[in-house]
């Protein structure tokens, strides 16, 4: 699996020189997306993905 | 000495932009062989900056309220004529063409550039002992880090290498030396300093901020860095603040929400940091502030919404590099740019979708309160030299949420630690308040005395 999705994102160089490392990322992502909580509203949307303010 | 000192001085043709600048080279020539602040000190452009603007100061002619103070520039941060390498083989040979907005801002108000300052890799991956140049230590205790990604900032700052510095801030990296160094870092406002000229690490995540000694100094530089650039997409119109006016304005009426369940529920920290911050919230409160509680997303969620925009952005702007040349990138830097690789547009949008309720969230908790005041680092800084130790205190901090949600938040020294090294806090603003987070800052400042602490070393 871990290979699978590497090639589909272009690392095969990686996934030989650095195996492990590439190994780690994939374990780190794979942990951190669920810990999100997805918004109760379907209609929440994404935009703007920033905003800070109202500006001028 | 300050910034605003060296300035008033300099005004006042009391002291010599030359042998300021002379006398902070040779601190440099005998101190950074121990600390790696610099990865290119450009002494000879900075003696000219400097003759330059003492024939100013001859002629009644002060460029603005920086005129003659030296400068240290990240090193993700153009420069003309300048490598900008982000402290890495990849960029080695990348010499900048002009000047990032922040950068020309500062040498229009008189500032003198001394060179280029250590960072983490592209501002993720460190600290690292496998890149070209060594990582910047603390100099509280050169055995231990100085925090990051603006490390080389924070060292040179705190070890009076020069007074102020240009640092940027993702996921906490002004705000992570500055509290590993005892320093002062300030992370505006998103859309209140231009980005451009930088190199980019999560496009909507980043920011620019100001390094410095003391609150005021912090103040002055943000006076002189903040404002609109068309240009810059993040950038947002609105009329700058007079951040220096209110400093030394008292605390009563101003109301401090106290978030306790970051560092005592979420992330438990290390019992001198929790001591330390009750004492700021005690010593705010006896200067006249109302302290109240307030309640957060979790900083588990937070550091998630965090990382999953962080990296995904960061993969839309490395891949190809990490395709190519991934043997050119360090371990620390290879291993967090790739995992932007393994998030779906999916979790990506749905992470963008929960930081606006996040955002919704801060701005709710910022009716009722002035300021917020929390821990920004769970630990002092941990030996430079044991890498389980780095990965287990880095990710315990504080700072993530407000990259998240773009709220002002400047973190500074909040005591010392029975091992001598600076502990620290956090107060974050209303969007564009920096002026109520500097005078809250200074209460605090005055009060404790912090800008009078400095690491020994001479």
């Amino acid at each position: 699996m871990m290979e699978l999705l590497a090639r589909r994102a272009g690392l095969d160089k990686a996934l030989a020189e650095f195996p492990d490392d590439v190994a780690a990322a994939v374990t780190q992502a794979a942990g951190v997306v669920q810990k999100i909580k997805a918004p109760a509203d379907p209609r929440a949307e994404p935009w703007p993905p920033m905003r800070a303010g109202d500006g001028l | 000495m300050s910034v605003a000192a060296a300035a008033k001085a300099i005004a006042a043709k009391e002291l010599s932009p030359v042998e300021l600048t002379a006398a902070l080279l040779a601190r440099i020539e005998r101190l950074d062989p121990k600390l790696n602040a610099f990865i290119r000190l450009d002494g000879e452009a900075a003696m000219a900056a400097a003759r330059t603007a003492e024939a100013e100061v001859a002629a009644g002619r002060l460029r603005g309220p920086l005129h003659g103070v030296p400068v240290g520039i990240k090193d993700i941060i153009d420069v003309a004529g300048l490598p900008t390498t982000c402290h890495s083989k990849i960029l080695a040979d990348n010499v900048a063409t002009s000047d990032a907005v922040c950068v020309a801002k500062l040498r229009g108000a008189g500032a003198i550039v001394l060179g280029k300052l250590s960072t983490h890799e592209f501002a993720i991956g460190g600290p690292s002992h496998d890149l070209p140049w060594p990582p910047a230590r603390n100099p509280w205790n050169a055995d231990h880090h100085p925090g990051g990604s603006s490390s080389g900032s924070g060292s040179g700052v705190a070890a009076g290498l020069f007074p102020m510095a240009l640092g940027s801030d993702t996921g906490g990296s002004v705000r992570n030396p500055a509290s590993c160094c005892g320093i002062v870092g300030l992370k505006p406002t998103y859309g209140l300093v231009s980005r451009r000229g930088v190199f980019p690490l999560s496009f909507t995540l980043d920011h620019i901020g100001p390094m410095t000694r003391t609150v005021a100094d912090n103040a002055l530089m943000l006076e002189v860095l903040a404002g609109h650039d068309a240009h810059d997409p993040g950038s947002v119109a609105v009329v700058k603040g007079h951040y220096a006016s209110g400093l030394e304005r008292d605390m009563r009426g101003l109301r401090v929400g106290f978030v306790r369940h970051f560092h005592e529920i979420d992330m438990p920290a290390d019992p001198e940091v929790t001591a330390a911050l009750e004492h700021v919230a005690r010593t705010l409160q006896l200067e006249g502030a109302e302290i109240r509680d307030v309640h957060l997303p979790t900083l588990a969620e937070f550091a998630a919404v965090n990382r999953v925009i962080l990296q995904s952005e960061a993969w839309a702007i490395h891949g190809p590099w990490l395709r190519e040349r991934p043997g050119d990138y360090g371990q620390l830097a290879r291993r967090r740019l790739m995992g932007g690789a393994f998030f779906s547009a999916g979790d990506y949008v749905q992470a963008q979708r929960r930081r606006l309720e996040m955002i919704a969230a801060v701005e709710e908790a910022l009716r009722d309160v002035d300021v917020l005041l929390c821990a920004s680092s769970m630990d002092p800084a941990c030996r430079i030299d044991i890498p389980a130790d780095i990965e287990r205190t880095y990710p315990r901090q504080a700072r993530t949420p407000f990259n998240v949600t773009g709220h002002p938040a400047l973190a500074m020294m909040a005591g010392v630690s029975m091992t001598g090294l600076p502990l620290s806090v956090q107060f974050v603003g209303r969007n564009f308040a920096e002026a109520t987070l500097f005078q809250v800052a200074r209460g605090w400042e005055r009060a404790a005395g912090t800008d009078k602490k400095h690491p020994a070393i001479v």
